[in-house]
């Protein structure tokens, strides 16, 4: 079965966000009255996974490994069925 | 009828040219989007009912991009007509390779026939110059736009077999504050194109390695619409291994990237005016950088060179592989037969004229002989870079390409490399302008600041540390100087381990000159990049010539490119100075008008021995400082009238023969060990030029301008704003001064002050009252304020 | 051990880009050092042939996912017994920028408990954030356990240039205070950035470029064999790199980066 694996990696709140604190201070320069900017990163990856728990599993593992670091990195997991 | 038709066994499409009237010709020009004239059309029908047959769609791509304005220069090479009785055959010819024909310098090893200009250095190597402009791509995608003209260019380098060392860049921008409300649709904000443009610039530099050491950034009005980007890259190779030995036989290998729909027509994009459509039309013409690809790339190309397993090799830029393919054939007077189901591509369902025209980035083509296939794929392979064998090198002078075994082209070699000359007319405007009725301010100090604060002068800081400018750790006088950051004139490079040898880059424009008059705009900017070389210490300099102009369709455009080639010529042979290379941007037309005419010189000069580099800061308090060189009332096109909404007429002049005495003059004294300090002086004159040397420092300076050597000037903003060339401020050991002033006698150098503890700039003027009085810690912060927020310490 | 037996490893993968200053610094100083591509490494030689292994700085595999970390789980999918020896036995590590990223992703440093299996700090985007090349001041607050700065005296300010886009280091919010502590005790901190007579920057830019914790440029491993900095002291070797040198009568052969190279030679000079 192939699924669908999105992992959303985002700052940790409490830590400074300089990227998203950049991008904000240039939309109000805009003219755009904004409050925060969070940038985050979403990977989209196709696995092949016996069920949607295995899937998660791996999304899981892969996070662990690789994509997250958790001193500063939060992340969100969604699975979904690749037609 | 119909014009096209989809051959049923292939994926190509024969072109119905053999019978095609003249207006179908038009439109099959506009249906498969080939840039060419119906003139040109025709010299291709004619060759194609001589063949007794229609071209493919392959056929008649590959003529229109070897025939585009971006692979064989039609304006700089064609016939330009001038009034009823003077017609120039190559602007080209007659001006920029006359000149350096005529220096004949034996220090030019390869000029204006390969990728980029080569000179020799010392111990047996050579070092290579290339600039290149991405304009119009940058106006659609600042990043993707300038980080692939970083990438172009430094493939340029590696194009001659060299190991690429050091990056230039000169930017254009409208103003940063330009009213959102008055931007028409498709053009972007100032600010954006700047942020994206120098984001550009400094990610693919530093990715790959190659410090950025040299540049300008420069704001008009006219940039608003056409953003500039001249993009420059210097390489070192050891000159016995420039191996261009290509023959018959030899195999093709194209290595780097995949290939995909990128950048397709890029080069016919390149010579069209940018319309608000443009952003549709141009997507696919916009290319994704890796500049890791390259990076590997690189490192395979120096193996290959090094292991001398390569016979020719060139960049794949404008064009794709069709500029690539046909000009290496064309060098080494072969034909070539290439299989373009060979192209690794990054997807299915490309036709075989895309693969041929893609302008995918990162890829180079190389060839070798049969016997080094294998060694020379393995060291791409160690690199973890694609490499394939595609086609090869054959005796008969035909473009053979295949595809699923078919022949999708078969043309001559001539063909595709006579194009037929083509004829514009030209018109000479003599400048028609006027001074201002400009009272003398009561605050010069209040001017100064503001100059300080003006965009074109302000500290660049905040986007030159966005660079990484010493990476390789060869960068010995580096773009900003000491503790305040300080603008240096010119970058100094150490490129050899085993010598002491340095490599000095500088650079010169002056668009404003050239709304008065393009010639003494053109000889402006190569008296400056002169200065700035020599300020430093370099000399033997060579020259590169990058000319961003308007559509040369009109008169008044192709006129004022004229004169700029003109003064290009008469002054590259005063001061010996020869061009190796050189690149022209044409068509920079925007819904807000054509670009102001920009001509950006660089200068590549040596110094004997780096231990004798100069910096411009003051160095030391009591110090006698010298000004060399004089000065006109020539404020014409200068920040000062600029400030005050003036253009003025009274352009900076050349005086060649006296410039030439003033800069070797310099370059002695400097070799005598006499120069501590030395500044050329430029926009905003002499008070913006010791403003600088002294906030660079932290010693103050008292100058006297009674002392200023002057023609015709009897106010102080004069002395202090002029734009006058060939000027340079020099400070010298109170010790030397008797021996100094003796080297420059008859030169036109004066002691105008000295070098004080106290941390201020004062100046008196003409009648001996202060005019000037300023802490430096104002007057640094002025001059960082404008584009550095956060600099400001 | 004489400077000529020393074998340096000095690794690079697509996207180093200061393997060869790097090379040339320890050369300079009599070392034997070798540039070695990462699957070169893993295919053909071994680790343990070598005295001291390098990471330099570049943009390894374009910085992608975070900095540094792809090349770190690239090696230790191949290499990691090779490592864990090679660091057993105590032999030098060095990170430099991106390799000090590396260093960081791997789990190698700080590396309060040896080698761990997910990182314990970040290097993150500076703050403010962007890239930046320009000198900075550091203070050697290393008491002795480094073994890359044993020839620098404790409280010496030193010189050296930076660039980088992420070099702010941080450890997880809450564990902070403890963290430092640590650093501190087990004499793990090695350069912060600091004024150029020594003040330290208090998070205060310029002075601390990047928004780094506690202003740390640099730390070692407990056991001081394993040193990350994102400064560049291979390109603060020759006295004309220096920003100042044309300012100078007299010019000092060396700059500052040569201690921490020097360092590491004397050290395994006299075992």
């Amino acid at each position: 079965m192939k699924y669908a694996v999105k992992i959303e990696v985002s700052l940790k709140p409490g830590h400074s966000n300089p990227e998203g604190e950049t991008t904000a201070r240039l939309l109000v320069e805009l003219g755009f009255s904004v409050e925060a900017v969070e940038v985050s990163k979403v990977y989209k990856v196709v696995l092949e996974a016996s069920s949607m728990v295995e899937a998660e599993q791996k999304a899981q593992e892969m996070s662990s490994r690789l994509l997250v670091n958790p001193t500063k990195d939060d992340y969100t997991i969604s699975v979904a069925e690749r037609k | 009828m119909k014009l096209l038709i989809k051959r049923p066994t292939q994926s190509v499409i024969e072109v119905q040219l053999a019978t095609a009237t003249s207006a179908q010709l038009a439109d099959i020009n506009s249906e498969l989007s080939l840039g060419l004239s119906v003139e040109e059309l025709e010299v291709v029908q004619t060759y194609f009912r001589r063949e007794n047959r229609n071209p493919t769609d392959v056929e008649l791509q590959a003529i229109s991009q070897a025939w585009s304005e971006h692979c064989c220069h039609k304006t700089f090479k064609g016939k330009i007509k001038i009034g009823d009785d003077q017609t120039i055959n190559s602007l080209f010819k007659t001006y920029i390779a006359k000149a350096t024909k005529q220096i004949d310098a034996p220090w030019c090893v390869s000029v204006f026939e390969d990728n980029a200009g080569i000179i020799k250095f010392d111990k047996g190597q050579g070092v290579a110059a290339k600039v290149e402009t991405h304009n119009h791509p940058s106006a659609v995608e600042p990043f993707g736009g300038a980080a692939t003209g970083v990438g172009g260019v430094i493939r340029d380098i590696l194009g001659v077999w060299a190991d690429p060392i050091a990056c230039t860049d000169v930017l254009g921008f409208g103003p940063l504050d330009y009213d959102y409300s008055k931007l028409p649709a498709g053009v972007k904000h100032p600010k954006y194109v700047y942020m994206g443009v120098t984001a550009g610039i400094s990610t693919y530099g530093n990715n790959m390695g190659i410090p950025t050491v040299n540049g300008a950034i420069y704001f008009d009005d006219s940039y608003t619409g056409n953003v500039t980007v001249f993009c420059g890259c210097v390489g070192i190779l050891p000159l016995s291994k420039y191996a261009k030995n290509a023959q018959a036989g030899h195999i093709l290998v194209l290595a780097g990237g995949k290939t995909g729909r990128d950048g397709i027509h890029g080069v016919t994009f390149a010579s069209t005016e940018l319309t608000e459509k443009s952003e549709e039309i141009a997507r696919p013409a916009v290319q994704i950088a890796n500049p890791i690809e390259e990076e590997k790339l690189k490192r395979a190309i120096v193996e290959i060179r090094d292991r001398e397993l390569g016979s020719a090799i060139t960049d794949i830029g404008g064009g794709g592989l069709s500029s690539a393919v046909g000009e290496t054939a064309e060098r080494f007077n072969c034909g070539v037969a290439v299989d373009l189901e060979m192209v690794p591509l990054k997807y299915q369902g490309l036709a075989p004229w895309e693969i041929y025209l893609s302008e995918s980035q990162e890829r180079m083509l190389l060839t070798c002989t049969p016997q080094n296939l294998e060694a020379v794929l393995a060291v791409f392979a160690k690199e973890d870079v694609t490499a394939t064998a595609i086609g090869k090198l054959i005796d008969e002078r035909r473009l053979k390409l295949s595809y699923q075994t078919e022949l999708v082209s078969d043309i001559d070699m001539e063909l595709l490399f006579s194009p037929p000359q083509s004829s514009k007319t030209a018109c000479i405007k003599t400048p028609q302008f006027t001074e201002p009725n400009l009272p003398q301010p009561s605050n010069l100090t209040e001017v100064l600041l503001q100059l300080l604060g003006a965009p074109n002068i302000a500290s660049k800081e905040s986007v030159i540390r966005t660079y990484d400018h010493e990476v390789k750790g060869n960068t010995l006088l580096k773009p900003l100087q000491g503790d305040y950051a300080g603008p240096n004139d010119a970058a100094v490079l150490k490129p050899l381990d085993q010598s002491l040898k340095g490599l000095v880059i500088s650079c010169g424009m002056n668009p404003n000159y050239g709304k008065i008059d393009p010639y003494w705009m053109a000889a402006s900017a190569i008296d400056e990049a002169m200065r700035n070389n020599i300020a430093v210490g370099g000399r033997r300099i060579a020259l590169l010539d990058n000319f961003t102009w308007g559509n040369p369709e009109k008169p008044e455009r192709l006129g004022s490119l004229v004169r700029a080639c003109e003064a290009c010529y008469d002054y590259a042979v005063m001061f010996k100075a020869p061009f190796i290379s050189g690149k022209d941007s044409l068509y920079n037309e925007s819904p807000l008008g054509p670009i102001t005419p920009t001509l950006l010189i660089t200068a590549v000069g040596i110094i004997p021995n780096i231990e004798h580099t100069i910096s411009m800061e003051l160095k030391k308090q009591d110090n006698p400082l010298y000004l060399i060189g004089k000065t006109y009332p020539e404020l014409g096109g200068s920040e000062y009238y600029k400030l005050n909404g003036h253009l003025g007429a009274s352009v900076p002049k050349v005086r060649g023969g006296k410039a030439k005495q003033t800069f070797k003059a310099i370059t002695k004294a400097i070799d005598q060990g006499l120069v501590k300090s030395c500044h050329d002086l430029s926009e905003g004159g002499l008070a913006v030029a010791t403003a600088e040397m002294a906030f660079a420092s932290g010693l103050g300076l008292s100058l006297d301008l009674q002392k200023v050597p002057t023609q015709d000037i009897e106010r102080d903003d004069f002395v202090l704003f002029s734009e006058s060339n060939s000027r340079f401020l020099i400070e010298v050991a109170d010790a030397d001064t008797a021996e100094f002033e003796k080297l420059m006698q008859g030169k036109g150098c004066v002691r105008i002050g000295k070098v004080t503890k106290e941390p201020k700039l004062h100046i008196k003027g003409l009648n001996g009252q202060t005019i000037v009085d300023a802490p430096l810690d104002v007057l640094r912060q002025r001059w960082k304020k404008t584009l550095n927020p956060k600099e400001t310490e | 051990m004489n400077p000529q037996d020393i074998k340096v490893c000095i690794l690079r993968a697509g996207g180093t880009n200061c393997d060869a200053e790097t090379q040339r610094a320890f050369q300079e100083l009599g070392t034997q050092a070798h540039t070695l591509q990462v699957s070169e490494l893993i295919k053909h030689r071994n680790l343990l042939d070598y005295d001291v292994l390098v990471f330099p700085g570049g943009f390894s595999y374009g910085d992608y996912v975070r900095s540094g970390v792809i090349f770190a789980r690239h090696l230790s999918a191949h290499l990691d017994k090779e490592i864990q020896s090679f660091i057993d036995e105590g032999r030098p590590i060095l990170g430099i920028c991106n390799g000090f990223q590396i260093l960081v992703e791997y789990g190698l440093l700080p590396g309060f408990e040896g080698i761990s299996p997910v990182p314990e700090a970040a290097l993150t985007t500076n703050e403010p954030a962007g890239f930046k090349c320009k000198w900075v001041y550091l203070k050697q607050e290393n008491q002795g356990r480094c073994l890359f700065t044993s020839s620098i005296p404790q409280g010496k300010v030193i010189r050296l240039p930076i660039a980088h886009g992420e070099g702010r280091l941080l450890f997880p919010k809450e564990k902070e205070e403890t963290l430092l502590k640590r650093l501190v005790e087990e004499d793990m901190l090695v350069f912060r950035y600091c004024t150029k007579d020594g003040q330290p920057a208090n998070g205060q830019y310029p002075t601390n470029p990047n928004g780094s914790f506690y202003d740390i440029a640099g730390i070692c491993n407990p056991e001081g064999n394993i040193f990350g900095l994102m400064p560049h002291p291979e390109r603060a070797l020759y006295w004309w790199q220096q920003p100042n040198w044309t300012r100078q009568n007299q010019m000092l052969q060396y700059g500052d980066g040569k201690h921490i190279f020097q360092s590491i030679i004397d050290k395994l000079t006299k075992t």
